[in-house]
Order: structure tokens, then C-alpha cells, then sequence
């Protein structure tokens, strides 16, 4: 073999490049990330460290292999506007002569003018949408431009925007998952809220859910004879479900610290990466700034 | 008798062994390999991001992302905070208690929760002499502080003091601060609680 060193060099070149674009570089890009700030009217830092409990859960999503069927990770394919009517404004005639000019209203342009905050045009894009909202301005009205993420995955009810790297600091392994077995977990804390919910659904999945695939989780329980009462903790099963008379279902601590770690997936906060316009925002700013003169 | 007597050996001399030596590269594919360099960079210019990391798909450039940042949902607190903590903390402390012989509280303020024209006034113009907070006396001066602000920053700082440790007040617009400038013009003395009183 006389080009050794070359062939040497070669692959050395060809693991080095690899490792700079997958390690170093991203390292650079991401390594050093901190809590932010949402771009929504918040102080609060994002995001925020998972409870003791969940963090413990973390650790027996990881154990049972949900990873394997579920994944943590949203995607988007684009960004839509729409463009809503606040108020109507004094000059009526103007608003409906504006609106009847942008295509809209021909049949019965009163319907604009009641019912506020109305929707006047959805699947915008940046440019349409600001045009739109700049000509109600100028007719008297207010008008908002809504920021909205449309993907399948946002299609489907699994998040509101797409997760980018901010969402996962504080997770050590971040559990992306690769294979969508089950739905996607990303924001299941927002999703599904109840807890006894998802006992119940560790428990028995197809309970809950319907021909779900999903394998019973049930050495997280344990089936104990009633003492002098029953556990307040006990599951509430119906039917072929329940266990035998004189017995309860009782969640052992994993299935606790696996529930909390599931109400803490969320990523519902608006960041700068993955901009939205939060749908309870304007909501939320007026119960809090309530005018007190 | 050797192994070696089994080779054969009355063709040695034809067959050569292999031999792996240096071959020029053909021209089609050194060019072939530049187009696709070329048309990468081009891929990576336009989709890429350039290393951003505030940049994800199906974002392509910070122009486009900061474009779609959602905006006109009213006064930035994180903003408010960030003067706040700058200029007002220093004698109101962090978290609006105030301080004895500085300045009064402003949680639960009654003139940090009121009127939104008399409270522009003060961190604009300034205020001197006895003024009553939280029925405590104080009887000190504050300079016009705000006064370099711009009509964002006042407006994101005078939200963020009436609506944080309790607060219940109105929202400011930069518009309202703005407007009590050009109204209230030169003022060289701080306004005093009779005078702010005046004003509904």
C-alpha cells in the first residue's frame, strides 16, 4: 500500500468534517443558550425548570421506553395571517367602502360591524395580511394582524407552534423520540390537563382511548386489598376494567412522577424563534390591566 | 519440499502484481463536483440561515422571522422592567417598597394606580414638597428622571409599575406621554402635589 498517509488523511478529513458540522458547530450555534424571555407581554423567564417530581418522571419515561413510541417535537411547515377586526370604528361607510374594495362583504357588509373581534381574512400572507390591516386602519377601524404556525402536526391539535432548542433546556436526555407510534407529547400538558386522566390511561389505555395500541403500563400500580376505607388515590374504573371486589388500584410513585412529568410538557409560550400570536393574549392583558381609572 | 515449489511458476513473470498508483481525475468530474459546491452554497445562502440559531425551518432569514414577530399587543413589560430596574430601583427599590428618607412605595400607590395624566407628570417633570402616599407623609424631591426617556420606554416603565406588586392601574400609551409633552411644553420647576392635584 503505498498511499497509506493519503488514504489516512482522507478519512481523517471525512470524521473530522462530520464531527464539526453534528458536534462543534452546533455546540457554537445552541451550546450556550439561556432562559428568555417570551416576546408576549411576560417577565416570566421560559422556560422554567421542571418540578422535582417531574424531573423524576423523566426518568421513568425514559426507563418504560416511551420514547420509542412517542416523540417530542413538533414541526411547521409555514406561517400564516389573519387579519381580525377589533373595532369598527365612527366612519362606518368608509370601513364598509374599504372592505368591499379588499373583496369582502359585497353580500352583507354589516356583519363586520357587529360581533367584534371578527376574523375578516384568514391564510394570509406577511404582505396581504399588513396591506389589509394598514387600508381598516386608515378607514378609522383597529385591526389586528394574527400570527398563526399551520403544519400537519399543528393540524392535528399536537402543539400551537413548532419546539426549537429553547424548549429543551432544562431536559437531560432531551427524549425527541424518532418514531410516532403515539401521538406526539410535545405539548401534552396543555393537550391533556387532567391527571387522573392519564392514570387512568397508563392504566388501561384503551379506556380512555379506543382501539389504542398502546401497551397497559400496569406495573406502575398496585392492586391492594380496601382497608378500613378506600384510598382516596384509588383509580375509579369502570366495568371490565375494575378490579375484583374488595380490592383498589393504586398508583405507585413512578406513575405519579410519570403524570407530572407529562402535565409539565409544554410549549405553548411564544418565543422569538417561533413566533404566534398567543390566542388568549389580548384576553389575558385586558383581565389583568382592567382600567381602575 | 516446500509450499513455495507448489506455486506456479512458469507465468511469473507475466502477471504483475497490483499496484495502487496516483491517476489524474477526469475533468467532467471536477467540474461536476464545483456545480454541486456551487449549488449548495447557493441552497445554504438562501435556506440557511448562516449559522443563526434563532433561525428554524420554515423561517429562512432574521428578516422574515423578525417580520413575523407579533406586535401592537400592547406595552412591553420586559422593556419596563429593564428601565425600571435601571432607573427607578435605585430609589423605589426592586420591588416598588420604596425607601425611608428616598422615596415613597409605589405598590400599592394610590398615585401610581390613578390618574395616568397626573402620573406621567412626575417621572417627566419632576416633583417636590409634601406629598401623602399609603397615608404616610414624605416631604422630598424627585428629579425629572424620565425626562431623557423616550415616549416607549416611559410609557413600557409607568405599565410595568401599574400593573406589577399588585397593582391595578390603566394602561399608558406612548401616545398619552407624548401628548402630556406637548401639552405641558417648558415646565423648569418640578410640579407640586396642589398643582398635580388640579389635573383630573
Amino acid at each position: 500500500m503505498s498511499c497509506g498517509p493519503l488514504v489516512f488523511l482522507a478519512a481523517f478529513f471525512a470524521f473530522a468534517a462530520s464531527w464539526f458540522g453534528l458536534v462543534l458547530a452546533p455546540q457554537f450555534q445552541v451550546g450556550r443558550l439561556q432562559q428568555e424571555t417570551n416576546v408576549v407581554n411576560t417577565t416570566e423567564l421560559y422556560p422554567s425548570a421542571r418540578p422535582g417530581l417531574a424531573r423524576q418522571g423523566l426518568e421513568v419515561y425514559r426507563a418504560a421506553g416511551c420514547a420509542a413510541c412517542h416523540t417530542e417535537q413538533v414541526g411547521q411547515t409555514g406561517t400564516v395571517c389573519d387579519v381580525v377586526l377589533t373595532d369598527a370604528g365612527t366612519n362606518h361607510a368608509a370601513l364598509i367602502e374599504t372592505l368591499i374594495r379588499s373583496g369582502l362583504g359585497r353580500s352583507n357588509p354589516g356583519q363586520y360591524l357587529s360581533e367584534l373581534p371578527k376574523p375578516v381574512r384568514q391564510g394570509l400572507n406577511k404582505e396581504e395580511a399588513d396591506f389589509l390591516a394598514t387600508a381598516l386602519k386608515s378607514a378609522g377601524a383597529k385591526a389586528d394582524v394574527r400570527i398563526v404556525p399551520v403544519g400537519p402536526d399543528i393540524a392535528r391539535g399536537w402543539g400551537k407552534r413548532r419546539t426549537v432548542a429553547e424548549d429543551y433546556l432544562y431536559d437531560d436526555p432531551v427524549m425527541l423520540g424518532s418514531l410516532r407510534v403515539g401521538p406526539d407529547l410535545a405539548n401534552v400538558g396543555v393537550r391533556l390537563p387532567d391527571p387522573n386522566w392519564h392514570l387512568r390511561h397508563l392504566y388501561a389505555p384503551r379506556l380512555e382511548v379506543k382501539d389504542s395500541p398502546m401497551p397497559p403500563y400496569r406495573y406502575l400500580f398496585t392492586m391492594r386489598r380496601i382497608g378500613w376505607q378506600p384510598s382516596p388515590d384509588a383509580l375509579q374504573l369502570p366495568g371490565e376494567f375494575a378490579p375484583p371486589p374488595g380490592f383498589e388500584i393504586v398508583p405507585k410513585p413512578e406513575a405519579r412522577a410519570l403524570v407530572a412529568y407529562l402535565s409539565s410538557l409544554r410549549t405553548d409560550a411564544v418565543l422569538f424563534e417561533a413566533p404566534m400570536t398567543a390566542p388568549s393574549a389580548p384576553a389575558a392583558a385586558t383581565a389583568t390591566n382592567t382600567p381602575a381609572k | 519440499m516446500s509450499l513455495e515449489s507448489h506455486q506456479p511458476v512458469s507465468n511469473a513473470s507475466a502477471v504483475q502484481e497490483p499496484q495502487a498508483r496516483a491517476a489524474l481525475a477526469p475533468v467532467w468530474l471536477i467540474v461536476l463536483m464545483f456545480m454541486l459546491l456551487y449549488c449548495g452554497a447557493v441552497y445554504f445562502d438562501q435556506n440557511g440561515g448562516w449559522f443563526d440559531s434563532r433561525i428554524y425551518a420554515p423561517y429562512q432569514t432574521y428578516t422574515e422571522l423578525e417580520s413575523f414577530q407579533p406586535k401592537g399587543g400592547g406595552p412591553d413589560l420586559a422593556r419596563g422592567k429593564a428601565v425600571f430596574d435601571t432607573i427607578c430601583a435605585l430609589c423605589h427599590g426592586a420591588n416598588g417598597e420604596g425607601k425611608p428618607g428616598q422615596a415613597p412605595p409605589l405598590a400599592g400607590s394610590e398615585w401610581a394606580q390613578g390618574s395616568p395624566d397626573r402620573m406621567i407628570r412626575i417621572p417627566l417633570y419632576g416633583l417636590s414638597g409634601a406629598v401623602s402616599v399609603k397615608g404616610q407623609q414624605f416631604n422630598l424631591a424627585m428629579p425629572a428622571m424620565g425626562a431623557a426617556l423616550s415616549p416607549d420606554d416611559l410609557a413600557s416603565v409607568l405599565v410595568y409599575i401599574r400593573t406589577s406588586w399588585g397593582n391595578k392601574g390603566s394602561v399608558v400609551t406612548p401616545e398619552q406621554v407624548s401628548a402630556i409633552k406637548a401639552k405641558v411644553g417648558n415646565h423648569p420647576q418640578p410640579f407640586t402635589v396642589d398643582e398635580l392635584n388640579a389635573i383630573q
